[in-house]
């Protein structure tokens, strides 16, 4: 037996070392290639990942500024009438509709919506966002959260909502969806009322939520807008409203306006026209003109309300006085034109100045016109250019008074030297044709007038609150002093009051109480020429007082359906509604005794 | 050797004149490289520590700010939701609807002709 051998090794001596040298050198490699990747992206490409990383949790925010409140006064308060109301907009994602049929029944369900409107929305091709219902209130809201329907979201946005719902609303004007004030006070103030909006930019987590630990991050708060306080008195505007309706109804008239001023200080009591508008509902009106302030952005040519200035004009030149008298010829020539009056004022014979104004005689207008050129027969320059001067440069006529509304209209006035058939046109401005103006420049010259003379600008914004609680109130402004002497306005006041109480209006007034007034009726201009022999405007323009005037009235009613004496059967019962309705409720100061 | 002689070679050994009676100084103990570079990465990773520590504290805050602003938005929200239901409370529309408003009997004007 031999020897037993040894197995032969297989094992090659320092082999073991070397396979650990080799892993070492695998281990190597792999820390190197590890080192050599991280010093790539972190050296070479620092810059472009740092700027992804930070276009990932750098977010930029904007933070929606309020909009101001709307006030008004009311009882010696004030009570918002405009206000701000987040509502919510339903949208789907049609990728994430699985059951369209379930989900827009369970929706419309909620909504009161309809169910087969939003089934069809809901299965909408190649777009990711389709809008259910827009407005939806806070509980319908909460109640479509909970059903967690996948696809179906909830957005938030401001809108403007108004308690008093149609009040005032051509006045106030309403916010588009573009968030722009559109019409009226939100037109003219929107700068005022929608604030600056603010800027959040920081570095969020995952979620969006802003790290407080970062130096960087930026936060301007929104400066939100301005709360307003408008001059507008709500029950006063309330009972306005009211009567100018039912005064349109009686006269089956389609539109009208009315307007009641301070003459004291300009401010805007109360202002409407009808019809009107749900401010609230804005894109349902179809006719644009409804959104429009008649009483300031059309102007119409007056009528014979426009005497009562032209008697006040030529009584402050000292051309005539209240108790002149004159010979009426009945008609007057001038550019080959005849200018005569109703039928009620009859022909020719001697006349007083009172007379022009209570009986409305054109001709008495003309012949006034004439004495403030010193030429009885004809309007010559010397009295186109005098008249022309009260017309625009004291009665503010021919600009826009630069009240806070949106679309304000000038009017217009002819000029005194340049045209054709300047006598004839200059003689129908004295009674108030030929010439344009809105209701509140009529309300704001008349003001200027009985006043003793101050022309003040008329304005809505009794005060502006900021957003930092500090408030500014508007002072009244007067334009122009001396527009007429203060005895110019006694002599005026007392002849509209004469008129007044010769005129019938019913129920009579006390004598407690001052009211004055003139009628007017226009006729109206035909595009291709001339005037319309059978469309006639009413206006009526008025104060009331007690000592003083406290309250003037401007009322128009349009091509209403009683025959040409649109003025007192139409504008007067208004006036005469109006005034009786300011003396019972809002603290006219009577006579002194 | 007595015990009094091996004390006498004792001083004579060690009690010369003129020499110091300690002959050298303890060694000064120093650390070593690997000792200071671990230390240090320990207290850079003690510093490091308490810089995320305070930033994890300081982001914590941003949550409860957030929650804070959310609840501030949610109650300027109700106070909203309040004036506008008391604003159309006031509606005069609905005054004029009320019962009391009903109830009311017309008084006589003063301004009309006594």
């Amino acid at each position: 037996m031999s020897p037993r051998q040894a197995p032969a090794s297989t094992r090659v001596p320092g082999s073991s070392n070397r396979r650990v040298q080799v892993w070492y050198g695998v281990l190597a490699l792999i820390m190197a290639l590890l080192v050599g990747r991280l010093f790539y992206l972190q050296i070479i490409k620092h810059d472009y990942y740092r700027q992804a990383a930070r276009a990932d949790q750098l977010k930029e925010y904007s933070i929606t500024a309020e909009r101001g409140v709307i006030s008004a006064h009311d009882s010696g308060g004030f009570v918002p009438i405009v206000l701000n109301e987040k509502l919510y907009t339903l949208f789907v994602d049609p990728v994430y509709i699985k059951d369209a049929a379930k989900d827009s029944k369970q929706i419309a369900a909620l909504t009161s919506g309809d169910q087969k409107k939003y089934a069809a929305a809901m299965k909408t091709k190649n777009t990711r966002y389709v809008v259910l219902e827009k407005r939806l209130g806070d509980t319908i809201r909460n109640k479509i959260a909970e059903l967690k329907l996948p696809g179906v979201g909830l957005q938030a946005q401001n809108y403007r909502t108004y308690p008093q719902g149609t009040l005032a609303a051509q006045l106030l004007g309403f916010v588009g969806g573009d968030g722009q004030g559109k019409y009226g006070v939100e037109q003219a103030l929107n700068k005022q009322l929608a604030g600056t909006p603010g800027r959040l930019k920081a570095v969020t987590d995952a979620e969006g939520i802003p790290l407080a630990a970062n130096s960087g991050n930026i936060q301007i708060n929104p400066k939100h807008g301005d709360d307003i306080t408008l001059t507008i008195d709500l029950p006063m505007q309330k009972q306005l409203e009211t009567i100018l309706k039912n005064g349109l109804e009686r006269v089956k008239s389609g539109s009208g306006s009315a307007v009641i001023l301070d003459p004291y200080s300009g401010a805007i009591k109360a202002m409407a026209n009808l019809p009107t508008y749900n401010p609230a509902e804005y894109y349902n009106v179809s006719d644009q003109k409804l959104f429009n302030n008649a009483a300031v952005s059309d102007p119409l040519e007056v009528g014979s309300v426009m005497k009562v200035l032209t008697a006040a004009a030529a009584l402050d030149l000292k051309v005539i006085s209240p108790d002149s008298t004159y010979y009426d010829p009945g008609r007057w020539e001038l550019d080959e034109h005849t200018i005569t009056n109703i039928e009620e004022v009859g022909g020719p014979g001697t006349r007083g100045v009172i007379d022009i104004l209570n009986k409305s005689i054109n001709t008495g207008a003309t012949w006034m016109l004439m004495q403030m050129g010193g030429e009885t027969g004809s309007i010559n320059k010397k009295a186109r250019e005098r008249w022309h001067d009260y017309m625009v440069n004291r009665y503010q006529f021919g600009k826009p008074t630069g009240v806070e509304q949106g679309y304000e209209s000038g009017g217009t006035v002819p000029d005194p030297n340049d045209g054709f058939g300047l006598e004839l046109a200059y003689a129908n401005t004295s009674f108030g044709q030929s010439m344009s103006a809105t209701p509140l420049q009529m309300a704001a010259a008349l003001s200027s007038v009985i006043n003793g003379g101050a022309y003040y600008r008329p304005y809505l914004v009794d005060s502006a609150a900021g957003s930092g609680g500090q408030t500014s109130k508007n002072k009244p402004e007067i334009v122009r002093r001396g527009v007429v002497a203060s005895r110019v306005g006694e002599q005026v006041k007392t002849m509209m009051e004469y008129i007044v109480s010769t005129h019938n209006l019913r129920p009579a007034f006390s004598s407690r109480y001052s009211v004055g007034g003139k009628t007017g009726t226009a006729q109206i201009a035909n595009p291709a020429g001339g005037y319309y022999g059978d469309r006639f405007n009413g206006t009526y323009i008025g104060f009331v007082g007690g000592d003083k005037p406290q309250y003037v009235i401007v009322v128009r009613v349009n091509e209403p359906k009683i025959g040409k004496y649109a003025g007192s059967a139409a504008a007067q019962p208004v006036f005469a509604d109006l005034a009786h309705m300011l003396i019972n409720n809002f603290n006219v100061v009577p006579k002194r005794e | 050797m007595t015990y009094s002689s091996s004390v006498a070679v004792s001083r004579r050994q060690y009690g010369r004149r003129n020499q110091n009676s300690v002959a050298f100084a303890a060694p000064a103990k120093a650390l070593g490289p690997v000792s200071n570079t671990i230390i240090l990465l320990f207290l850079a990773s003690l510093v490091g520590l308490l810089y995320l520590t305070q930033v994890t504290k300081t982001n914590a805050f941003g949550y409860s700010i957030n929650d804070l602003a959310q609840e501030q938005s949610k109650l300027l929200d109700q106070k909203s939701d309040l004036e506008v239901g008391a604003a159309r409370l006031h509606s005069l529309d609905r005054v004029a609807a009320s019962e009391a408003a009903k109830a009311l009997v017309p008084a006589a004007p003063s301004g009309s002709v006594r």
